[in-house]
């Protein structure tokens, strides 16, 4: 199916040049959205809809010039082209152009199944009754997401691109309670693919073990306050680096200077432990992407390397401001935003140490077992993250549970302190805001030892 | 309708439609500059006691039909509900704003935008860069239609302007934002933003961490605001109902120090803008959520106040694309029994990773904080790299009344007595 005919599409770009914009883009899409909400034992809401927009961007020097709309209409679409050009005082370009649709490298997806509505009803309440085994869990609420983004893009070097993007995730929330005492658990794969994905789950280990963290965390005692070493378990634990490093590798903060790497490349910006990628091509990953929302095949950039930082994350703007060639990470939460340089799936890669060599290095300290969220800025580098899952390591060993710790400072910091790097590597599914909406992005990393970080708990 | 009447169902359906113009400006031109149109149609269907929702932003006939199916065949899968109805309301209200029109062509507003990076560039030749400004302006009409035959339409516009200060001082980064809004183009406070970023960020670059301890905290009201509204939850019967709200048996108790009154004021006379009726057509008057410290109400929409046996207090909410739920106007806090601040306290001008820091079933939180030590009426330091960590119900039980003028939020949606909260944990470094 065809969004937007071919000759509306060509005279809209006409339309952008003839103002003397140097570029003119076309985004497409069409997204058809479901979500079923199980809770209090039951199916609770079920909601779906479409979202449907076209964006259009004119590029003038380093100038964006972005409109949307809903509709279809040439009319209506010549109209805020016209309101976008009208910005531009420079004489009239044009072009011929033919479009010419891309051929690109698919990434793989997890197979697609249909299943209906009452299947997944059911699949839902086996997860809901393996977590409430336990007498003392007094709510689960597991939210099932999935959609269909399919979009289109055409541009004034004239291409013409295309992709269906199938996003799934079971996002599970588990509250436990024991007389005053409460806590909370949390666990949210996604992917791209259909339902096979589910199918795939292993949701017995899965309610294991957020029982095993609820309980845990419902009688943890408060986390000590001040510096010390922290081990960061894999998984999640990547939110990290995506937080105070990946963020400031974006030339949407680089081309602002307004990122403190900016003018670091070929540089050491870390411990030479380290070495970091950004990867659209993971097979089924939750931010993987066959071309970004500029229509460019992806690919698997490294960022850095032995603690060299090698390359940012880029698209068109962002290349044409900064002169850093574009990585396919034109991204974009919908039609509603224009596109920007943002993270795929982002990942430390593995290093040499077994996790008993971590926890074993540490005399007194954290052991992040599990992250929760987080967020930074990017002009200062400052961060902030919550620790879910914590325990205090003595004597290089893990003992008791702590809640409320939280983890704080900034990026070239942590980057320089991160001394030791294991084997593990695991990526966990999340969402991520910026700029340019909230898309999906993986994290991920093996544990890693950061030698000292300021861990706010209670005084 | 008449499709859903034919589907032996009832509904509601909420259109929305907004028209908004952005631009912000980089190294002293117009870097970004968006135009748009928009609108959404969201439908909830109910039949057979069973709830369906769905929205779709094409409006064309076959996208709506297969909107309605959609909503219909979520109905059919969807869980029994007996105490969700379309409310037995008719008639129409409508609270459709206008102002009046300011001859400001697109020029002027260019040259405004252009001055939220160069006032602030202009004036301290620390400032490196001027990261994130913006003026906005958004227009936008919703209209709310029931099967019952309640008619609503609700509209508003709204202009924002927001600026920010990137100092480096040797090597030291300090980065702080801020934002005005108002409802016509003449009333936006320019020098306001530029002046709060500048100053502000000025004296971030000196920031340093406390020792760690305790100390009594007071937070501006943007501060206690983000603070409360990320435990919306304990004022939401649609949480208590969930089992994740806290106070969920409390009503009737006293829950925070008893010197203080939390009312939900949809017409405050200090509102950005007063609220009428919500999103069930229900209209609104102010509520006490909170009576000298004892919990008196939660917010309630038809659903829940059918589950309790009670009267809707006129807090339904719900966006085209979402299912019904709760939510509250403006809060107010009020207190009595003013006491002297104490001699040395903390102000927190700054929180960063209050959400994902935030347990919201037992209310512990932990938030990175920067601000400032007063001590005996004086400005002494300028602290960061700090954590504060607590308890929300805990914290409210501490909180002492230190003068009786109520101050605004920034969006002048909050409203609060001067509160000083006692003995909270800040950690930074060691003694």
């Amino acid at each position: 199916m065809q969004l937007l005919p071919t000759h509306v599409a060509q005279d809209i770009i006409d339309h952008g040049l003839s103002f003397g914009a140097d570029f003119v883009d076309i985004f497409i899409e069409r997204t058809q959205s479901e979500a079923l909400v199980f809770r209090n034992s039951r199916s609770e809401d079920n909601q779906s809809g479409t979202i449907f927009g076209i964006g259009i961007r004119l590029i003038n020097g380093e100038q964006a010039l972005y409109g949307y709309t809903n509709s279809t209409e040439r009319e209506e679409l010549l109209r805020i082209t016209s309101l976008l050009g009208s910005r531009i005082a420079k004489t009239k370009n044009s072009k011929i152009i033919n479009f010419e649709k891309l051929s690109y490298p698919v990434i793989p997806v997890i197979q697609d199944q249909e299943v209906d509505a009452k299947y997944r009803v059911a699949f839902l309440k086996k997860i809901d009754e393996k977590l409430r085994r336990d007498s003392k869990v007094s709510q689960v609420m597991l939210n099932f997401t999935r959609k269909k983004q399919l979009i289109e893009v055409y541009n004034s070097d004239g291409l013409y691109a295309t992709e269906e993007r199938p996003y799934i995730r079971l996002f599970h929330h588990l509250v436990m309670k024991d007389g005053p005492l409460q806590s909370e658990a949390f666990f949210g794969p996604g992917a791209i693919g259909g339902w096979d994905f589910m199918e795939k789950l292993n949701t017995e280990d899965i309610c294991e073990n957020l029982l095993k963290q609820a309980t845990t965390m419902l009688h943890a005692s408060p986390c000590p306050a001040g510096k010390m070493p922290v081990v960061i378990d894999n998984g999640f634990g990547g939110v990290i680096f995506h937080e105070a490093c990946g963020h400031l590798l974006e030339t949407t903060s680089v081309e602002k200077k307004a990122s403190v790497f900016w003018d670091k490349m070929g540089t050491a910006i870390a411990h030479s432990a380290l070495t970091a990628v950004d990867d659209g091509t993971v097979g089924g990953a939750w931010g993987s992407l066959s071309i970004d929302d500029e229509g460019m095949p992806t690919e698997k950039t490294t960022l850095i390397e032995n603690g060299i930082l090698k390359r940012f994350i880029s698209d068109r703007l962002g290349e044409i401001k900064t002169g850093h060639k574009r990585t396919g990470s034109a991204r974009r939460q919908s039609y509603k935003f224009a596109p920007a340089s943002r993270m795929r799936n982002t990942y430390i890669e593995k290093g040499p140490y077994e996790m008993e060599e971590l926890i074993g290095s540490v005399p007194n300290g954290l052991y992040a077992k599990k992250m929760g969220g987080g967020s930074v800025d990017p002009s200062t580098g400052q961060f902030n993250f919550s620790v879910q899952e914590a325990y205090i390591i003595e004597d290089g060993k893990i003992s008791r549970p702590v809640k409320g710790a939280t983890l704080i400072g900034t990026g070239p910091e942590i980057m320089t302190r991160i001394s030791m790097v294991g084997k593990d590597l695991q990526l966990m599914a999340g969402m991520c805001g910026s700029v340019s909406g909230s898309i999906p992005t993986t994290v991920g990393q093996p544990p890693v030892k950061v030698d000292e970080i300021l861990v706010g708990g209670q005084a | 309708m008449n499709d859903l009447a034919d589907q032996q169902a009832e509904g509601d359906l909420i259109y929305s439609s907004s028209k908004s113009l952005k631009m912000s400006a980089q190294k002293g031109s117009i870097s970004e500059y968006k135009v748009s149109s928009s609108q959404i149609l969201g439908i909830r269907v109910i039949k057979d006691h069973r709830v369906g929702v769905s929205f779709s932003e094409a409006l064309d006939e076959e996208s709506i039909r297969f909107m309605i199916k959609q909503a219909l065949d979520n109905a059919e899968n969807g869980r029994e509900n007996p105490h969700e109805s379309i409310i037995d309301l008719s008639g129409s209200l409508v609270d459709v704003a206008h102002y009046p029109e300011e001859p400001v062509d697109i020029s002027e507003k260019t040259k405004r935008s252009l001055a939220l990076e160069s006032d602030v560039k202009n004036a301290d030749k620390r400032v490196v860069a001027v990261p994130y400004n913006s003026y906005s302006e958004n227009e936008y009409v919703s209209s709310y239609l029931s099967s019952k035959g309640r008619f609503t339409n609700y509209g508003d516009k709204i202009y924002t302007i927001t600026s920010s200060a990137l100092m480096d001082d040797q090597g030291k980064k300090a980065n702080y934002y801020d934002f005005h809004s108002a409802h016509t183009f003449k009333d936006l406070d320019w020098k306001k933003v530029v002046h709060t970023s500048l100053y502000h960020s000025g004296n971030l670059l000196s920031e340093r961490p406390l020792a760690t301890g305790k100390y009594h905290v007071r937070f501006t009201e943007d501060c206690l605001k983000s603070l409360i509204e990320c435990f919306s939850n304990f004022y939401s019967a649609k949480s208590a109902i969930d089992k994740v709200n806290p106070w969920s048996e409390k009503i009737g108790q006293e829950v925070i120090a008893k010197d203080i009154s939390i009312i939900d004021h949809p017409q405050f006379d200090r509102a950005f803008r007063k609220s009428h009726f919500d999103s069930e057509g229900v209209e609104q008057k102010p509520l006490t959520l909170i009576k000298d410290g004892v919990l008196e109400s939660f917010f309630h929409n038809s659903v829940t106040a059918n589950y309790f046996h009670i009267q809707t207090t006129g807090h339904a909410s719900r966006s085209p694309a979402g299912s019904m739920s709760v939510s509250g106007t403006h809060m107010v806090v009020q207190g009595k029994n003013a006491k002297n601040p104490p001699d040395k306290y903390l102000e927190v001008i700054q929180m960063d990773g209050l959400y994902s820091g935030a347990n919201r079933v037992t209310g512990d939180f932990s938030v990175a904080v920067k601000g400032y030590l007063w001590q005996d009426g004086q400005k002494v330091l300028t602290f960061g790299n700090c954590t504060l960590s607590g308890n929300l119900i805990e914290l409210l039980k501490r909180a002492q009344v230190v003068g009786e003028m109520i101050s605004a939020s920034t969006d002048q949606s909050f409203f609060c007595v001067p509160l000083i909260f006692l003995d909270l944990s800040i950690a930074g470094v060691s003694n």
